[in-house]
């Protein structure tokens, strides 16, 4: 079951939620600062809303969100940076 | 001084709209060119109109002059005056796509913080209109303390507007020259945002609105299964289009060239300038001529997946299988456009963050099938494929087309995988692939693409091609047959002893040495093989009759090894040239030329032994 801070691959398909949180992943090691301001910057940011709208060829990576009415694909390294909390359907 | 050029530059984020505005503002009088050391394609042409020379260039798209990818950073560098060879602009006008103010607004603020006399241009107003966006330009050139238009790609009274603008601003400004410093990042995205969001509340009304019919199209196009069938029904329909639909316009320049041939021959006495003229000019060029419906249509697909939005649909899709060979999704596009041609496809692989990924893709790119192996294919194919119907619906010679691009595309994924086993996963920059707006094609800026793209080719006919059909011609005229020749007199040509020179080593390929020949003056340009062709086996008479000469004198499976060996063989100087510029390393380049090479004789040999063992 999602929790309250879902990661976003984590989320269904077509699930609005808002976003709470941009925490740091190992994997980008010392380049995880840029990477989370490269979010920051199209607009992932806390109280951001968003809407999941598809997934790639293969389960959940990457994934597909709209937000501030743009479209972006994030893998899912980058998904699990971004922490959300799920609207009720 | 007030006659010095003043320099205006385009920026915004990627996908706003650029590149059309660009074409409108300058009658697309574009000179396009690389930044020196960087490549990434570089357009600048005149701005008409000023009071003063004035120059517009257009830079690559970027979000940030911040965090940047390596082609965003080209956009930064000018900006400040940093790169080499490139004034620093005296006015930046930045563009907006009006559908999505947000996230342009950021990067406006940014650039504003620079201190240089800014437009902004709010592209694609009609698109918002439609979505009920209501913009108050006035209040928001108030708010940001620069004049604001709005435009609509090719709409001339938005272009017009703009020229306004553009006009009283280089009736104020002054050329300076000098760097710019980046300011200190001070502030947080968030508070920046704040300030966005005060701005927008104020000047715009936005209801939260896309269309549906881009939504129902995305739940189509992205569909894990839907979506690649229909990818993979788009790359076929695009291939067999390039067969099939070419075809009378082809029938038609070769009766062309050979009614020129007629009429030219008719009017030069017999002799040498005949001879010259006839087969070496006028058929050399032409055979290689014919091929310009093909690359149109090629390129007419080409542009208009770029322009609909649809390719970064294509990467987003095949990004996870893509990385399972140690690609991503990005690489789609590089190595999209490698199907017209690897030079351009390679130079785009900028936009590629990760510098392991963008090796590999520049050196897999050329095993994308180029358009200039298309006459090559062509030709074997007509000559030893028959023309028939299969599973009634697709021609057979279509079919063996669709499999030698895959043969490619196979050969790029394994030797991408095996340099992912050997280097390792490293970590890489995000994908974070925008997905932009479909939208029709801009049909200004698509025939403006066509024409460049149908340029360059020509161009080429009318120089390298010109230049080594000449070459070619005296090669295989001189020295003439003796007297009591008994063979064809190319046997006693420097090109038939160039030929039988390197003939040894083709020898376990089947290769003979007519074949052989083709090959050298194929490294300028692989289409010339074709002509080669048609000049060694002395045909006159279009593609047809040469197809019909190497029928009777090639063997089926030695064809198939040539159209291998083609699939392969890095035969492109100029190819060999970008990856020396792109990579700047003379090991990379050399690896890369030997490895190609080694493929094609390897592949070459097998499809000979084991299609002499099934046919």
């Amino acid at each position: 079951m999602p929790s309250a801070h879902t990661p976003l691959h984590q989320l269904p398909k077509g699930a609005k939620a808002t976003i709470v949180d941009i925490v740091s992943h190992a994997v980008f090691g010392d380049m995880d600062e840029q990477v989370t301001l490269r979010l920051k910057e199209l607009g992932f940011l806390p109280g951001a809303m968003l809407q999941v709208i598809g997934f790639g060829l293969f389960g959940s990576d990457p994934v597909a969100v709209r937000i501030n009415g743009t479209k972006f694909g994030l893998r899912r390294a980058e998904a699990e940076k971004v922490l959300a909390t799920i609207h009720p359907m | 001084m007030s006659q010095s050029v003043l320099h205006f530059a385009l920026v915004g984020n990627p996908n706003c709209g650029k590149t059309a505005l660009f074409n409108c503002l300058t009658g697309a009088k574009a000179k396009v060119a690389n930044y020196a050391g960087v490549t990434v394609e570089k357009r600048s042409g005149p701005l008409a109109g000023l009071s003063r020379p004035a120059e517009l260039i257009d830079l690559p798209g970027t979000y940030s002059l911040y965090v940047a990818s390596p082609d965003e950073q080209v956009a930064r560098r000018v900006i400040l005056g940093e790169m080499a060879g490139e004034v620093r602009p005296d006015v930046l006008v930045a563009v907006i796509d009006a559908t999505n103010i947000k996230l342009g607004l950021r990067l406006v603020l940014e650039l504003k913080a620079l201190g240089l006399p800014m437009v902004l241009v709010l592209n694609l107003a009609d698109a918002a209109r439609s979505r009920g966006i209501n913009i108050r330009t006035e209040l928001l050139a108030e708010r940001l303390g620069m004049p604001v238009v709005e435009t609509v790609a090719v709409r001339k009274n938005g272009v017009g507007d703009l020229q306004t603008a553009l006009r009283s601003l280089a009736a104020s400004v002054q050329t300076r020259t000098g760097n710019l410093s980046l300011p200190e990042r001070s502030e947080a995205v968030e508070s920046v945002y704040a300030r966005i969001d005060a701005l927008l509340a104020e000047c715009v009304d936005a209801p939260e609105f896309t269309p549906r019919w881009q939504d129902k199209l995305d739940a189509l196009v992205m569909h894990p299964v839907l979506g690649v069938a229909i990818l993979a029904a788009i790359l076929l329909l695009m291939f067999q289009a390039v067969f099939a639909w070419a075809a009378p316009v082809m029938d038609g320049i070769e009766t062309l060239v050979g009614w020129l041939g007629e009429q030219v021959g008719a009017l030069l006495p017999a002799g040498i300038l005949h001879d010259f003229v006839v087969d070496g000019l006028i058929a050399g060029m032409g055979s290689v001529l014919v091929f310009l419906p093909q690359i149109i249509i090629l390129f007419a697909f080409i542009l208009a997946l770029e322009d609909s939005g649809y390719l970064p649909r294509a990467a987003f899709l095949l990004d996870r299988m893509m990385r399972g060979v140690g690609l991503s999704g990005r690489s789609f596009i590089p190595l999209l456009s490698s199907f017209a041609c690897a030079v351009p496809g390679i130079m785009s692989t900028r936009s590629i963050a990760n510098p392991r990924e963008r090796l590999v893709t520049i050196m897999t790119a050329p095993l994308m099938t180029c358009s200039a192996r298309l006459p090559v294919y062509a030709l074997v194919i007509g000559a030893f494929i028959p023309h028939r119907t299969v599973w009634g619906l697709f021609n057979l010679q279509g079919l063996t087309l669709f499999c030698l691009y895959i043969a490619g595309i196979a050969s790029a994924a394994l030797v991408a995988w095996i340099t992912r086993q050997q280097q390792g996963e490293g970590n890489s920059f995000p994908l974070l692939l925008e997905l932009p707006n479909y939208r029709w094609p801009n049909l200004y800026h698509f025939l403006v693409g066509l024409k460049e793209r149908a340029w360059i080719f020509l161009s080429r006919v009318g120089t390298v091609i010109l230049a080594l059909s000449i070459v070619l011609w005296f090669l295989a005229t001189f020295p003439h047959a003796p007297e009591d020749a008994t063979l064809p007199a190319i046997e006693y040509s420097f090109a038939g002893m160039l030929g039988k020179l390197i003939q040894p080593l083709f020898e376990p390929l089947g290769f003979n040495w007519q074949m052989c020949i083709a090959l050298i003056p194929a490294m300028a340009a692989r289409e010339v093989a074709v002509s080669t062709l048609a000049t060694v086996y002395a045909v006159s008479g279009g593609e047809d009759a040469l197809g019909s000469s190497l029928a009777h004198s090639w063997t089926v499976p030695v064809a198939l090894a040539y159209l291998a060996w083609f699939v392969y063989a890095p035969q492109c100087l100029s190819t060999i040239a970008v990856v020396r510029r792109e990579t700047n390393s003379v090991r990379a380049t050399l690896i890369f030329t030997g490895y190609l090479f080694a493929l094609a004789y390897v592949a070459a040999l097998l499809v000979r032994q084991l299609s002499a063992i099934w046919l």
